[in-house]
């Protein structure tokens, strides 16, 4: 049992718990049909209203103030049962993270003002792009007092539902990347049909066509870079605890299915190999979930070394939830195929996540850099 | 555990050259033609993709993600234009009496394009094998003249193979766990035939298929004894297709349900029963595994074939990528640990070809082929036309003395230990190539970062088909038992397989 979880994180956990339970089951495969079913809108809509989009935010600016732990307790329930509205979660927090590292809090007090419409209370970010790694095709120049960006803009997740996208340009004249934010409903700005992918796809994305769209300099000019780096550092444990959740329902989904199931006479649960299998998946599952509280309490107590104890709990427990979720496929046979069970879909799911902030390489390649170049390897 | 006939050979794992190094044994003993077929096939294949699989791929699947019920017929129709559906059918049956051999290198050409366009081909073989496997040569010379027909007539007639039932998956591959299996597929011997009722689930291209090879048990709580297998054909009374699957992958190819209530199989339509192995050398329940083991020994290579297609799939567009995309500065195919991955990719996708390449020596000197690859049949079957086949097989194969002999020759003649080693490998590559086939997905969706998961960029859709691969044709557990029970078990007296 864990001892350190305060009761008012229990409670959001629960709270979680329950919200997922009763409004992420039903109806998971007919948002996972999206685009060629109807867009998530409603439910994003009522996870806005329980507050699961501003659980960071100060209280002042109409959230409630909770640390990093808080929000990855609230992913890990909701990804168990759907991680497509887990995704959509974490790229509103990073595209926050960003804003508020920048101090835009007027913005964010904008975003999460209790009166706001869904488009407004939600800010579309490339939550998959590093823009550091692969250059910008958006290129921003400055026109009087404000900015003008012109380029595409690929994947851009929740792309098709909100009214603001935070997006990486590089300026024209040279130099680093900058961040802007960009009203989606003004001239300028052309969004494709929603892009078909392998996993999340409750969680739209688009790409964008920008002309000479206007754009809104979030932070200092060629600092964006150093942003996001910064923002990776803090959210990569929310992103950890995505797959942990993905995990944890795999698991429990695996487990029922291998006690009901009878094949050479017995329960597959009594098959040693199965046995087996499902130990390696339980196994992964206790270290992810170990895994992300440490982390997260590093993060939110900022520890020494916390930055590299997120980003280590986000390389991990990803490559754990990939290992763990094709097994979870694979003990439900031909079922586990199906969409009739939600294994196929935690399987995409969990593949896809993995390639959130950028190239998982170039994210190991990053993290042993830091160290090489004098960061703590260990805590102690 | 102990193989039928077999002996134990001693405490050590000594096993026989041939064992572990089968096509090196098959050198000079397989007809050079052989070769020759393999590399035609190919070329054909490559031809096909350029024209209608690389360019209808993603289209067909994302037809499927918005209809799950949208039936390909427009590629199978022009799979059956190109010959496809006959190519393997002997010319003693009316087919092109290409070499069986030169399908997994077809197969392999396919996958790396589709696997859901490849199974939509290569199942038709599944079916085929399995009528085959029965050694009923009246039955196999009617179906394959239908199916040469439907190719005449541009009205594709496809065979499908219908194992599976929603209780027993795994239970239905092995007659050591049928024993124990909840089937409900129920053939009740009536006069003049069957009447079969219950359900299978899972059947690839079954709303494709005019025929289906269906197995079904004459006492639901003896099935390994009491096996059956019945050629059903559409319009049967009885009969009739039910739900198509959603599924993750592999969409174009349709998984269908296949329902039978109170459906009459006449006596005429029975590829093989107890009754009809009565003075063969084995038991029913023996002969029933050897069915099996003649069917997915033939069909798990091809299984581990469009897993090589997969995992060389993933590597070509992981690679294309990294030639195209500069990451950090430079090209992607430039960093040297990009060069390691590509090089990873590279191996898993050859080590997979290696294994199915080795059970297709196997099934060439010991399987399903073998029969067609000594030298003097190859030969002259390659150059005589079908015409002339055409004239004289029908009706010498229409004769019960003919699958009488054919049986003898053929079952009685096959000794357990060849029938165990086909089987092992088959089982040895299915696993081990699909395993292969997925991590190649895995790499190439790393190294392809926010571009792989797109489903224009084709990987996704590469993994999620390829996932399947570890499913049918018997899990990738299943195999791996099959491997100890084949290939380690009769090393091991004192050892047993499903009996835990």
């Amino acid at each position: 049992m864990r001892t350190d979880l305060n009761g008012e994180l229990m409670m959001l956990r629960e709270m979680a718990r329950e919200f997922a339970e009763k409004e992420l089951v039903e109806g998971r495969e007919e948002r996972d049909n999206y685009p060629f079913g109807p867009p998530p809108d409603d439910l994003l809509a009522e996870a806005v209203k329980v507050g699961f989009f501003s659980i960071m935010l100060p209280e002042e600016m109409g959230g409630s103030a909770r640390p990093l732990s808080a929000l990855c307790l609230v992913l890990q329930e909701i990804c168990r049962v759907d991680a497509s509205l887990g995704a959509a979660i974490f790229t509103h927090a990073l595209a926050m993270e960003i804003i508020k590292r920048a101090g835009g809090s007027a913005i964010l007090e904008d975003v999460s003002s209790t009166e706001t419409s869904l488009s407004k209370a939600l800010i579309a970010f490339p939550s998959f792009d590093n823009p550091g790694e692969t250059e910008p095709e958006a290129i921003a120049g400055k026109k009087g007092d404000s900015y003008e960006i012109s380029g595409m803009v690929n994947y851009l997740v929740l792309g098709g539902l909100a009214k603001r996208a935070l997006l990486a340009a590089k300026m024209k004249e040279g130099g680093g990347n900058s961040f802007f934010l960009v009203d989606l409903e003004r001239d300028g700005v052309s969004i494709s049909e929603p892009v078909l992918s392998l996993g999340l796809h409750a969680c739209p994305s688009v790409d964008l066509s920008l002309s000479r769209a206007k754009a809104m300099l979030i932070g200092e000019e060629g600092k964006g870079d150093l942003l996001f780096e910064e923002a990776v550092d803090r959210l990569s444990v929310a992103a950890a605890a995505m797959a942990c959740g993905i995990i944890k329902g795999s698991f429990d989904d695996a487990l029922q299915y291998c006690r009901e199931r009878v094949q050479g006479g017995r329960e597959i649960v009594d098959w040693s190999e199965v046995r087996m299998m499902l130990a390696g998946m339980a196994i992964r599952g206790k270290v992810a979930e170990m895994l992300v509280e440490r982390a997260s309490a590093a993060v939110d107590g900022e520890e020494k070394g916390w930055q590299l104890a997120s980003r280590a709990a986000a390389l991990h427990t990803q490559q754990l939830a990939y290992e763990v979720t094709i097994d979870g496929v694979q003990l439900l046979g031909g079922n586990g195929y199906m969409k009739d069970y939600a294994q196929e879909k935690r399987f995409r799911d969990a593949e896809q996540l993995q390639a959130l902030m950028g190239f998982t390489p170039l994210r190991k390649l990053k993290y042993i850099r830091r160290i090489i170049e004098g960061e703590p390897a260990w805590a102690g | 555990m102990m193989a039928i006939g077999m002996v134990a050979k001693g405490n050590g794992w000594t096993p026989k050259f041939e064992d572990i190094m089968c096509s090196m044994d098959s050198l000079g003993k397989m007809p050079k033609g052989a070769v020759v077929e393999m590399k035609e096939a190919m070329q054909l294949a490559r031809r096909f993709n350029r024209a209608v699989v690389r360019p209808y791929a993603l289209e067909l699947d994302r037809k499927m993600q918005q209809d799950p019920t949208y039936l390909p017929w427009e590629f199978v129709e022009e799979a059956n234009r190109w010959g496809f559906y006959t190519m393997w059918i002997p010319k003693l049956f009316g087919g092109k009496g290409w070499n069986l051999g030169s399908m997994i290198p077809f197969v392999e050409e396919l996958a790396t394009e589709c696997l859901g366009m490849a199974n939509l081909i290569g199942v038709q073989y599944f079916g085929i094998s399995i009528l085959f496997s029965t050694w009923n040569v009246r039955l196999i010379d009617m179906i394959c003249r239908e199916v040469v027909e439907g190719e005449k007539s541009g009205k594709p007639c496809l065979v499908s193979g219908a194992v599976t039932e929603p209780e027993a998956g795994t239970d239905a591959e092995e007659v050591e766990l049928l024993s124990k299996a909840r089937v409900r597929c129920h053939a009740r011997k009536v006069d003049g035939g069957y009447l079969v009722n219950g359900t299978k689930v899972f059947i690839s291209n079954g709303h494709l298929s005019t025929w289906h090879m269906l197995i079904a048990y004459e006492d639901l709580e003896r099935p390994e004894e009491t096996m059956v297998c019945l050629a059903v054909k559409n319009g049967m009374k009885g009969f009739s297709i039910g739900r198509m699957e959603k599924k993750m992958g592999q969409k174009g190819c349709p998984a269908s349900e296949l329902i039978f209530e109170d459906c009459f199989i006449p006596d005429d339509h029975v590829c093989f029963n107890a009754e009809q192995m009565k003075g063969l050398r084995r038991s029913a329940k023996e002969t029933g595994m050897q069915v099996i083991d003649f069917v997915v020994s033939a069909t798990r290579p091809g299984v581990g074939a469009m897993a090589t297609g997969a995992a060389r799939g993933a590597f070509q567009e992981a690679l294309r990528f990294a030639r195209q995309t500069e990451v950090e500065g430079k090209l992607l195919v430039n960093h040297e640990w990009a060069q390691c991955l590509l090089a990873e990719m590279y191996k898993n996708m050859t080590l997979a070809r290696l294994t199915y390449m080795e059970c297709a020596h196997i099934n060439g000197r010991y399987g399903l082929a073998s029969l067609m690859n000594h030298k003097p049949v190859y030969y002259y079957s390659r150059s005589m036309p079908t015409s002339f086949f055409d004239r004289i097989m029908p009706a010498s194969n229409r004769r019960a003395i003919t699958t009488k002999l054919v049986r003898k020759l053929v079952m009685d003649g096959q000794k357990e230990e060849d029938a165990m080693r086909a089987s092992g490998w088959a089982s040895l590559s299915k696993f081990a190539a699909t395993d292969l086939a997925m991590e190649n997905c895995r790499l190439a969706l790393e190294l392809m970062g926010r571009a792989g998961i797109r489903q224009d960029r084709r990987v996704e859709k590469i993994l999620r088909d390829a996932k399947l691969l570890q499913i049918y044709e018997g899990t990738n557990q299943l195999n791996r038992l099959n491997l100890f029970k084949c290939l380690i078990g009769p090393y091991a007296p004192e050892a047993r397989v499903f009996e835990e």
